[in-house]
């Protein structure tokens, strides 16, 4: 299974280094209007990532992270602010990045296998058919779907189809990788496992991520940096950077005790923001 | 223990279902002209003697003919022409909430009522007849395409240009495979009206065809040739139907349940 565990080709680059700015997001505000009333969603958010770093967002539901990882992907416009890409403004779909979105867009008339290897059946990314096969194994194979190549999207779980969807981002190996909780229909086991087998790539492959997580835990074992965001309008309320090492082990991670500071720093962080979060919400009806 | 809900074999419900047709049949031919008058109900055997002489003489090909030419023109014609709407619409939406409304009353109107405005514009004769059932066709099929058009998902294709796909693939790859269903259902559910309005526009304005076989038996007070051009018509659509339902094996059996 552990096709991509190969031994990291140059120097772990640490996540205090400084580098390019390979995302940026300037005052960005979005408003949403709904049944005559606008709300707005997100509010004044500025942000960097520079290339090559692992940001994680992590906030109560409905804070508007989804949001952001769209207009990034260029999907969605900002009401207010810019959102820069490569220094160059995001005006149309980003096809720099590899986005793999909250709810599952497979095809639902294609099989696992056909659907994991889409990307090579495009102009841009054309590969022969034996290559793309053999890809397609490889990928499968990462995410624990062998026997259900032939399978159609209609006849998997919540978390297969996750897993199925990770395969056809990952495939193509994008520079730079938005995942909208790609874990979250996954048992604490599977979920371990494709942790460790998606940060062994983005180590490898020197990709930029923004992973949106409901899990702190996740954050901090994956990330360089956890920003954390406030209940709606979601601005962003604290950033903590991860002072790991990498190639990380996140198996041994977890049990390391500035692990255990830093999850429970940022976790006093967010539990107010949960806090309000439901308030609003029972507040507004 | 015999499981009373097991479902008996295929051969048995053959052998079932013969008999059962074997005593309508003998039912039937025992009531002509003891119980009812023949002339309301023929007989089978007279069926039989009459479809045999049409097929020996073989005058009753020129109406099948004439029936199968125009069903297949005007659903074929119907088809192209509603697929072809659908799409358009489909694709332009603003044009689609302009005309939608008339749509709308023309799809309510029964189309046999347009007939003679047909004979009017295209004569008595094939021609009008394959307007008529193409007037049918063309709204089913454009329902069903404009159906499988807004089926299509935002979000795959969103996903598909993040991807790097370009319209046209985008087209082949998304839009094409998600309207087809659509379609194939839209296909197999007209070709039953296609018939039928097939039969009724060669009963009013026709000089051949099963539909006016039936009409002028009737008007000849022969039951048994009204009843032989129904039988033969039977047969017809019987034989229509079996490659509509390989038609059906096509479109997949996985849909996704939303
Ligand atoms: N298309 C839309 N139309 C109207 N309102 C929207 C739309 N998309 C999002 N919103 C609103 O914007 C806010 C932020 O939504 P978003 O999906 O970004 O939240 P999220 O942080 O991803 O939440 P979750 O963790 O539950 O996925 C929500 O309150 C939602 O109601
Ligand atoms: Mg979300």
């Amino acid at each position: 299974m552990p096709v991509l565990r190969l031994v990291h080709p140059e120097p772990a680059v640490g996540p205090t280094e400084a580098r390019r700015r390979k995302i940026g997001l300037e005052k960005v505000a979005v408003d949403f209007a709904t049944r005559g009333k606008t709300v707005r969603a997100v509010d004044g958010v500025t942000l960097e990532v520079p290339e090559k770093q692992f940001l994680a967002l992590v906030g109560p539901s409905g804070c508007g992270k989804s949001t952001i990882l769209n207009m990034v992907a260029g999907l969605l416009a900002p009401t207010e602010g810019t959102i820069e890409y490569d220094g160059a403004p995001v005006l149309a779909a980003n096809t720099r990045v590899g986005y793999m979105t909250q709810k599952d867009t497979l095809l639902p008339w294609r099989t696992v296998a056909d659907n994991i290897g889409i990307a090579f059946e495009l102009r841009c990314r054309k590969a022969s058919a034996g290559e793309r096969r053999e890809r397609v194994a490889e990928m499968i194979d990462l995410v624990g779907l062998g026997g259900f190549e032939r399978h159609y999207p209609a006849e998997l779980s919540g978390g297969m189809r996750k897993r199925a969807a990770l395969a056809r981002m990952l495939i193509y190996e994008p520079e730079t990788l938005l995942l909208d909780e790609p874990f979250g229909a996954l048992d604490a086991q599977l979920r371990l496992l494709l942790q460790q087998e998606l940060l062994h790539l983005v180590e490898r492959r020197q990709m930029t991520v923004i992973l949106v997580t409901h899990d702190l835990e996740e954050a901090v074992l994956m990330a360089d940096r956890v920003v954390v965001f406030t209940s709606r309008p979601g601005r962003i309320r604290a950033t903590r950077d991860i002072p790991f090492e990498r190639p990380r082990n996140a198996m041994e991670l977890r049990f390391r005790p500035e692990f255990s500071a830093i999850h429970e720093e940022l976790w006093n962080e967010l539990k107010d923001e949960f806090a309000a979060s439901i308030g609003g919400e029972r507040g507004a009806k | 223990m015999r499981n009373r809900n097991a479902a008996p074999k295929p051969e048995v419900v053959l052998a079932q279902q013969l008999v059962f047709l074997v005593v309508l049949l003998a039912t039937w031919q025992f009531a002509s002209g003891r119980l009812i008058p023949a002339f309301y109900i023929s007989s089978p055997s007279d069926i039989v003697a009459i479809v045999w002489k049409w097929l020996a003489d073989g005058s009753i090909w020129l109406h099948v003919g004439s029936t199968i030419i125009t069903l297949f023109m005007g659903y074929a014609v119907g088809a192209l022409l509603g697929i072809g709407f659908g799409l358009l619409l489909g694709l332009s939406p603003r044009t689609e909430r302009l005309v939608a409304p008339f749509i709308a009353a023309l799809y309510g109107l029964p189309k046999v009522a347009l007939l003679p405005l047909f004979v009017i514009f295209f004569g008595i004769g094939l021609v009008s007849k394959v307007a008529l059932v193409a007037s049918v066709v063309i709204f089913l099929l454009f329902y069903a395409t404009l159906a499988g058009v807004r089926d299509i998902d935002r979000d795959i294709i969103q996903s598909m240009r993040l991807m790097g796909a370009r319209s046209d693939e985008i087209t082949r790859k998304v839009r094409l495979p998600a309207i087809l269903p659509w379609i194939y259902t839209g296909l197999r559910t007209s070709i039953g009206y296609a018939l039928t309005t097939t039969v009724v526009s060669e009963a009013l304005s026709s000089n051949r065809g099963l539909g006016f076989l039936i009409e002028y038996s009737a008007s000849q007070f022969n039951s048994a040739g009204v009843f032989g051009a129904v039988v033969v018509l039977l047969v017809l659509s019987s034989v229509i139907m079996i490659p509509l339902g390989m038609l059906e094996r096509r479109s997949r059996p996985t849909r996704p349940s939303r």
